[in-house]
């Protein structure tokens, strides 16, 4: 047998092989291990990788924050880059503080927690019915009540101003005002639109998590404490509720995350009113070129979503001690509603009109209606769609026709498409260094590091690669208007979906596959090639197809980092928005949704995975 | 295949883990059929893949002959693809998205052998595993015997110069496993592989092995040919880790503990007063036999009476429960018992059938050549 022919031949004599190995034999031994292999190579490069687009902008935008910035030498007697206490200060303390922290705060606080109020509400009630009752049409509403989340929250606030719009703003008015009702500015635009709509949107996130927890929960509990005498209401507080608290508290702390980041929602319906939320403020501070300011802001956002979040991750590992075990015929037993049959299906058919059903409606009438709120003939057309020559400033032919939409479209199926693709890419090479390398901690590193962009909000992120990459840094040129900061950004962005996914998969996949055929002499990048991508083909496409569905409907990322000429689609409608193209906008917005949605479908089909798996996306 | 030497080889997973396989030695020759046997848990598999190079040494070295292939002081390492082994998986670890045919094919597409020589190899031992009528299915699409047999066919399809078998037949039904094991053994006679198989079935590794190591707790306790283990036990564990039913255990200095170890103790002060330090002794059921009236002992032979408790037939031989006031044994007899739950009956082992353990519980080497000298009739 022609065995080891590279192997040395070695001396063995005076030499006790089973003396235990010095400290530095060992650690010999187990890097010469670690590198026979690419793995540990690829497991540090792609280390430095992610601390470059993920650590370095984070740490960079902490640093803005007590740093002296450009045009502020003068006033502060320092140079560019000393350490200062001034925007800390001006934020915090100074006069305009309230208008630049407090107040956004206090707002975004009240929303959130008006929000988590009403999704709660709304939500444990629909959970149960559709988990634990016998509802009318239970499997359908299952489905059709998670629709919201699939759609881009902001095309609720769309659809709110287009029926509620009053004088306050200029552009068409909307349906009621139109119909001369006009809507007082507290329904129309500030918190209390922008509280219905968020916790519309977020309603299905109690539904999945809630309807999860009730389906788990074992009957025989119930019926337990219905022997020994407990009344309805009292199996409800006492039995029930305790149990399910974890899954409650953690959809709480999911959707207060999720609020924190929310842009696109206030800035449609807060601006009119000068309401300002948190990230609408960052958005400012930026927009006006308040780097330190924004820097502090942004730190705050990403504080408060990490605690947020790390709450969380306590709450799920506590949650873990109420798992109860039940037999599996009794698990799922279903309450008999009776009279409130009727009445229950009602309500769940109302939330779903008023989620999805009025909103994209409304949506979709408004793009083929001249003028608002008139049902004759001669007002409907087509013209905002497939038009041409209409007498407006800019966009004189109908959006589908209109070169700016296709750029736009191009520009986004490029950006998020390349995303997409390279953090799908990138999740599974994580994956594969995460499982196979022997180097424990480089395991560790790659895991927390790629997760860290879950845990900030996409503003604050944007924020952070702005003051990175806005200057020349280094070799690095400044990438402020390129498509490549925009890709960069979504990448890291991408990543804590991306690596979850890869790790998975390459959890299930096992060793076994790939040291069998190392055993029959595959190498390193036979094995790549003949083995784990062929069998991981299928998770690659997950892993690219989800990136790119939430890509496509993100807005607080490419808010700040796209400038007109790298509009994609979401900054697109927004640009539209603001020139009061009520009807194009709409019609954008309607293209992303339907976009969205389809593609959620698709990867469900695909993968034949439930979404509640991949919530928080 | 050169004679593979394990020295002082040692494996440990975690940081604050026991060792899974600690100062192991171990030889396999040119040839052989090794058969690794334990409990589970006691380090086959991991000695398995350290041997495959699938799991890297903490100590110690592996030789192939006089070549160094993975060795910790002098930081050598050859990967699992360059030692040309061949390995089947506990879980066979077919590959899922690959037909039969092409997982029987894999490693022969690696080694660039010409077609055709290829088409007859694969064809060959696809022939010889009976897999031939699947090879366009995929893994999925068979049951778990045959997927063992892939796994064998398409490590046997390369030809390696030795075979590494972790647990192949535990998935086989009673039958099915008897072919197999019958297929083994031609395989291992016809193509002369060396064959390192893992099994925690004693039958499995008396049948089949031509040098059975048998491991607790990450040490080798024995190594030997199957007569050796049997009759040998280097220990006690050994002793009561093969054989069943297990071996009967008397354990000496605790007096009033069982009444029979005391009377054995006795037996031992009385015809064989040299022999010091005993910890205890052993009786294979199958060696001891039983006779209902005292004139019926063989002379010279260790006895006691006792109650049967219960008589359990397992196909061709039975097993008599003999109970004392505290004492319970097993004894094994191949021909029709005729005594009842109730009867009084003798229970005698010849001395040269008995197995003596010092306090540790190793055996006393000189204690067999005195019992076996001390001839009685
Ligand atoms: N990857 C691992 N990480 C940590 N410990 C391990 C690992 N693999 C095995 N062990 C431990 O090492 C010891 C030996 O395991 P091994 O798999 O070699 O046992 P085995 O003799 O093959 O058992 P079985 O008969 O059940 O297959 C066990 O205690 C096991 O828990
Ligand atoms: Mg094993």
């Amino acid at each position: 047998m022609a065995l080891l022919s590279e192997s040395t031949k070695t001396q063995v004599l005076g030499r006790n092989p089973a003396a235990a190995p010095s400290a530095w034999q060992a650690w010999r031994y187990r890097l010469k291990v670690a590198l026979r292999e690419p793995t540990t190579l690829i497991g540090v490069l792609t280390a430095l990788l992610f601390t470059y687009l993920i650590v370095v902008p984070i740490i960079s935008i902490v640093l803005d924050a007590v740093r002296v910035q450009f045009g502020h030498e003068r006033r502060l007697g320092k140079d560019v880059g000393d350490l200062t206490l001034y925007y800390l200060d001006r934020a915090f303390f100074s006069p305009v503080a309230s208008d630049l922290f407090w107040r956004p705060l206090f707002n975004t606080l009240t929303v959130a927690l008006g929000a988590i109020s009403l999704s709660l509400v709304i939500g444990t009630v629909l959970a149960w019915l559709i988990s634990r009752t016998d509802m009318f049409g239970r499997r359908w509403f299952a489905t059709a009540l998670i629709v919201p989340y699939m759609l881009p929250a902001w095309t609720f606030a769309l659809a709110w101003t287009t029926l509620f719009k009053n004088r306050t703003v200029g552009g068409q008015p909307g349906w009621f005002e139109a119909i001369g009702l006009t809507p007082p500015d507290w329904v129309a635009y500030g918190r209390f639109p922008i509280t219905i709509i968020l916790a519309l949107h977020y309603t299905p996130f109690v539904i999945l998590l809630f309807g999860s927890a009730l389906r788990r929960f074992d009957s025989q509990l119930e019926d337990s404490a219905r022997i020994l005498g407990a009344r309805r209401y009292q199996v409800a507080v006492q039995i029930i509720l305790p149990l399910m608290r974890p899954a409650l508290l953690s959809s709480m702390v999911l959707i207060f995350a999720k609020c924190l980041g929310e842009f696109g929602v206030p800035y449609v319906l807060g601006l009119p009113v000068k309401f300002e939320v948190l990230s609408t403020s960052l958005f400012r501070s930026i927009a006006s070129r308040q780097t330190g300011v924004a820097g502090v802001v942004a730190a705050s956002i990403m504080l408060i979503g990490i605690v947020t979040l790390m709450i969380d991750a306590r709450l799920v590992r506590e949650a873990r001690r109420f798992v109860t075990i039940g037999s599996k015929g009794s698990m799922n037993r279903q309450s008999r509603l009776g009279s409130m049959r009727l009445p229950a299906t009602g309500f769940a058919a109302l939330i779903f009109v008023l989620s999805v059903g009025l909103p994209l409606l409304t949506l979709a009438l408004s793009t083929v209606m001249k003028m608002p709120a008139r049902f004759t003939l001669d007002n409907f057309t087509l013209d905002y769609w497939i038009g041409t020559d209409l007498h407006t400033v800019a966009l004189q032919t109908g959006i589908l026709l209109s070169p700016e939409l296709w750029a736009a479209a191009k520009n986004t199926m490029m950006i998020v498409g390349l995303a997409s693709l390279t953090s799908g890419i990138l999740g599974l090479l994580v994956g594969y260094v995460v499982i196979r390398t022997p180097v424990r901690a480089l395991s560790v590193y790659l895991r927390q590091v790629t997760f860290l962009p879950y845990l900030v909000p996409g503003i604050a992120f944007a924020a952070a690669y702005l003051s990175l990459f806005a200057v020349p840094r280094g070799p690095m040129p400044a990438l402020y208007g390129t498509v490549t900061i925009l890709i960069l950004a979504l990448i890291a962005d991408q990543m804590p979906y991306a690596s979850r996914a890869g790790i998975s998969a390459m959890t299930q996949l096992g060793k076994d596959p790939e040291e069998a055929a190392q055993i029959a002499g595959a190498g390193w990048f036979r094995r790549m090639i003949s083995i784990v991508i062929p069998i991981q083909k299928g998770s690659l496409v997950t892993g690219v197809l989800l990136p790119f569905i939430s890509g496509i409907k993100g807005l607080s990322l490419f808010v700040i980092l796209a400038v007109p000429s790298t509009d994609v689609l979401t900054t697109y409608s927004l640009r539209l928005v603001d020139y009061h193209y009520t009807q194009a906008a709409n019609a954008v917005v309607l293209i992303i949704a339907g976009i969205a949605y389809f593609g959620t479908l698709l990867a469900q089909k695909l993968t034949r995975t439930n979404l509640a798996e991949g919530l928080g996306s | 295949m050169p004679t593979i030497n394990l020295r002082g080889a040692q494996k440990n997973y975690g940081v604050n883990s026991a060792n899974a396989v600690s100062d192991l030695d171990l030889e396999i020759r040119d040839g052989e059929f090794m058969c690794l046997l334990g409990p589970s848990g006691c380090g086959k598999t991991t000695t398995l893949r350290m041997i495959a190079g699938l799991e890297n040494l903490s100590g110690g070295e592996i030789r192939v002959g006089d070549r160094v292939i993975d060795s910790v002081a002098e930081g050598i390492f050859v990967p699992p693809e360059k030692r040309e082994m061949g390995l089947v998986f506990q879980s066979y670890a077919l590959w899922p998205h690959l037909t039969i045919e092409r997982n029987t094919d894999f490693g022969l597409r690696l080694r660039k052998l010409p077609k055709a020589e290829r088409e007859a190899r694969v064809e060959s031992v696809m022939q010889a595993l009976d897999i031939a009528k699947y090879r366009d299915r995929y893994p999925s699409q068979l049951s778990g015997g045959q997927q063992q047999r892939v796994a064998l066919a398409r490590m046997l399809a390369v030809n390696p110069g030795v075979l590494l078998l972790d647990e192949p037949l535990s998935n086989l039904d009673a039958r099915l496993r008897l072919e197999m094991r019958a297929e083994l053994k031609r395989l291992h006679k016809e193509f002369k592989t060396t064959i390192v198989f893992v099994t925690h079935d004693q039958w499995e590794a008396m049948t089949l092995a031509t040098t059975i190591a048998v491991m607790n707790e990450g040490t080798l306790q024995q190594m030997g040919t199957p007569n050796d283990i049997y009759d040998r036990p280097a220990n006690r564990f050994v002793a009561e880790f093969v054989g069943s039913p297990p071996i009967n255990i008397l354990s000496f200095g605790k007096p009033g503990v069982s009444d029979i170890a005391d009377k054995a103790e006795a037996y031992f002060e009385a015809c064989y007063p040299k022999l010091r330090g005993i910890g205890s002794i052993g009786m294979r059921p199958e060696a001891m036999g039983y006779a209902t009236k005292l004139e019926d002992v063989p002379q010279g032979s260790f006895f006691s009476e006792m109650t049967v408790t219960g008589v359990l037939p397992t196909g061709g031989s039975w097993i008599l429960e003999l109970r004392s006031e505290n004492h319970t044994l097993f004894l094994t007899t191949h021909a029709l018992p005729r005594v009842d739950n109730g009867e009084r009956v003798f229970f005698h082992v010849p001395p040269e059938a008995l197995h003596v353990f010092d306090a540790e519980g190793q055996r006393i080497v000189e204690a067999d050549t005195l019992l076996r000298s001390n001839t009685y009739n």
